[in-house]
């Protein structure tokens, strides 16, 4: 059937200087930078965008996105982002927990001391269940600790689907037959279940980063996953945000990103530590540690 | 197993944090305990009658974390009297203070504008730089036509090469004959004639 | 044929740290023509992040950045392991007040010099700080 010329939208030029300008707007606010190479890449998404927010131009776009109406900017950086999620995501992240951040957080603890672990957002639960699993399974001393793994979102139909722990092949696809056995139960085709007793392991609450008041019980965690989200909030969010997680950790605890996030967008707050594994961002340990 | 499942919220809320009214939280402001302070300001975020007591903190605050958590305050708070309190901190020595200044203000596109015109001709070249940058957020529009209304008249380099980095990203058409002029009127010094270049392709370059 | 081996001498590595994207693609431009190469960072924080995730031989940074300036991230990398501590850095500045070098030299500068930077002055300073021949 031929296509109708009459619906068909005419293509938006898009020049070389329209796609610098915004590389240069998407690096100042997100840190995100592309290389040259990869440029016909964000060409088609950008066409895509400019698409779907009908703009007449990139100029129109341009300006949709830089005033983030409705939230294009995280529509945007979706498009160039693979957003999948499953268990032992960033795995690098994982390993300096257990390499390095824990060494540190365990030299201040005294006797009986819990240790708190905080995965803020936690969508479906892969995050949280994954450092409860990547903890027992890679740290030597995880019987020696009482550990509190605490998973929040805001989304409340997210944290029902994590506390069922039910998932599909694709989220269990970097973990071993091994680990697979020991912590799931096959419960249908494609679909493996959380054991009941590392389910019940957890705690799921629902949880705005952006409210003081909802966090204001969130106290003394000394590392919290905070993965992905930061980037998409506006200046004054962001800010909100930081000097939550903040409050909410331990003096000297830490806090992880996304790997393509960068605290240089969002707050001045924290500390940078560079681990060989990871950079993470440390609340100094006192107010005169630095600065 | 090791993990133990405890719930955050079932414990009591603390005796700090945002009880207490605006007298009390004032008065933390100026508390010798540097967390009593940042819990003061957080407290305060927001709240318009607060605004002359975070102003006067804010110059008296010697801890970078409290100094973050006042702006903030003062950011959401967001009204003309945040803004006459936050632009005698462009003018500050201390470059940390300057640049959070900027960041709350740039926050502000609407309550700031109605100050960007004394701004970008204030007799301190230092605070026209910094004020080229709080029109980066505002509409494209207004910002050319402020921009290129500093352009017009500007004889310091630094002020004209802040303004032609904002127009590069926000500039429309109507900023190329004063871009133009401005490189004319620094042909032969270092970097303005580039920039001005550099602006001048990616506002051509573009479907209008 | 006789073959020739080609030894190749690692590049003396840049740091540009500024928010100004003009001023950023100026330098590199000239530093990259001259044989350096050139990363950039927007803030003291990001450098402090490129600083610890691979090897400078020099700092290049702007004075006035949001969210860490000059100064500040100076202070701080002057504090950290010893790796980084001593990487030379030149300071921009905007102004050369006896107040702005004694800042320059207390924050852990090597050298500053006054915006705008001409790309004579630039490269002269990089082979300086750097050791490298031109």
């Amino acid at each position: 059937m031929a296509r109708s010329e009459a619906h068909e939208p005419r293509a938006v030029q898009i020049t070389q200087e329209d796609v610098r300008r915004l590389c240069e707007f998407l690096y100042r606010r997100t840190g995100l930078s592309f290389a040259d190479s990869k440029r016909y890449f964000i060409d088609r998404r950008l066409a895509e965008r400019i698409t779907v927010t009908q703009s007449a131009s990139f100029q129109a776009y341009f300006a949709i996105l830089r005033s983030d109406a409705e939230h294009e900017i995280e529509h945007l950086v979706n498009a160039f982002t693979v957003n999948e999620t499953y268990f032992y995501r960033e795995e690098h992240q994982l390993r300096c927990m257990t390499s390095s951040l824990l060494d540190n957080v365990v030299r201040g603890k005294k006797a009986g001391q819990p240790i708190r672990i905080w995965s803020i957002p936690c969508s479906t639960g892969e995050e949280p269940y994954s450092i409860a699993i990547w903890l027992m399974e890679n740290w030597s001393q995880v019987d020696s600790y009482n550990i509190e793994i605490v998973g929040s979102d805001i989304d409340t139909r997210a944290l029902k689907a994590a506390a069922d722990g039910v998932y599909g092949d694709r989220a269990l696809m970097r973990l071993s037959r091994q680990v697979i056995d020991r912590y799931f139960q096959a419960v249908a085709a494609d679909k493996y279940r959380i054991d009941p007793g590392l389910r019940n392991s957890i705690q799921f609450t629902r949880a705005n980063l952006v409210d003081a008041q909802d966090l204001a019980r969130y106290r003394d965690f000394d590392i919290v996953f905070c993965r992905n989200v930061l980037i998409y909030f506006d200046d004054a969010s962001r800010r909100m945000a930081a000097e939550n997680l903040y409050d909410c950790l331990r003096p000297g605890g830490y806090i992880c990103l996304g790997h393509s996030e960068t605290m240089s967008r969002i707050s001045p707050l924290f500390h940078v530590c560079r681990f060989s594994d990871a950079i993470v961002y440390q609340r100094p340990e006192t107010d005169h540690d630095g600065n | 197993m090791p993990l133990v499942k405890r719930d955050p919220t079932a414990a009591p809320p603390p005796s700090q944090a945002s009880q207490g009214d605006l007298a009390s939280h004032i008065a933390a402001l100026s508390a010798q305990d540097a967390g009593t302070r940042w819990s003061a300001a957080r407290a305060l975020g927001g709240r318009a009658d607060a605004v002359p007591a975070l102003a006067a903190a804010l110059g008296a605050e010697q801890v970078a974390r409290v100094r973050e958590a006042i702006m903030t305050a003062l950011m959401r708070i967001g009204d003309a009297a945040s803004v006459v309190a936050l632009l005698p901190y462009l003018r500050s020595q201390d470059a940390g203070l300057r640049a959070a200044a900027i960041e709350a203000l740039q926050a502000m596109p609407e309550a700031i504008l109605p100050f960007m015109t004394s701004l970008l001709g204030d007799g301190d070249s230092d605070v026209r730089i910094l004020a080229t940058e709080l029109a980066r957020n505002m509409p494209a529009a207004e910002a050319t036509h402020l921009l290129c209304g500093l352009l017009e008249h500007e004889q310091h380099p630094n002020v004209c090469a802040a303004a032609v980095e904002v127009l590069a990203e926000v500039g429309t058409r109507e900023a190329i004959p004063a871009l133009e002029a401005c490189a004319g009127r620094f042909v032969g010094t270092p970097f303005l004639p580039f920039a001005v270049s550099i602006a001048v392709a990616r506002i051509s370059d573009t479907e209008s | 044929m006789m073959e020739i081996e080609m030894v190749s001498t690692p590049r003396v590595r840049i740091l540009v740290v500024d928010d100004s994207s003009l001023v950023r693609l100026y330098y590199r431009d000239a530093l990259e023509k001259a044989g350096f190469e050139v990363e950039h960072a927007i803030n003291g924080i990001e450098a402090m992040e490129k600083v610890l995730a691979q090897a400078f031989d020099l700092l290049i940074v702007d004075v006035n950045m949001p969210r860490m300036d000059g100064f500040s991230f100076l202070r701080a990398l002057r504090r950290s392991a010893r790796e980084v501590a001593t990487i030379p850095a030149l300071i921009i500045t905007t102004e050369a007040g006896e107040q702005d070098i004694e800042d320059a030299r207390a924050a852990g500068a090597n050298f500053y010099l006054v915006k705008p930077v001409s790309e004579a002055d630039l490269l002269r300073h990089a082979v300086v700080l750097t050791g490298a021949s031109t």
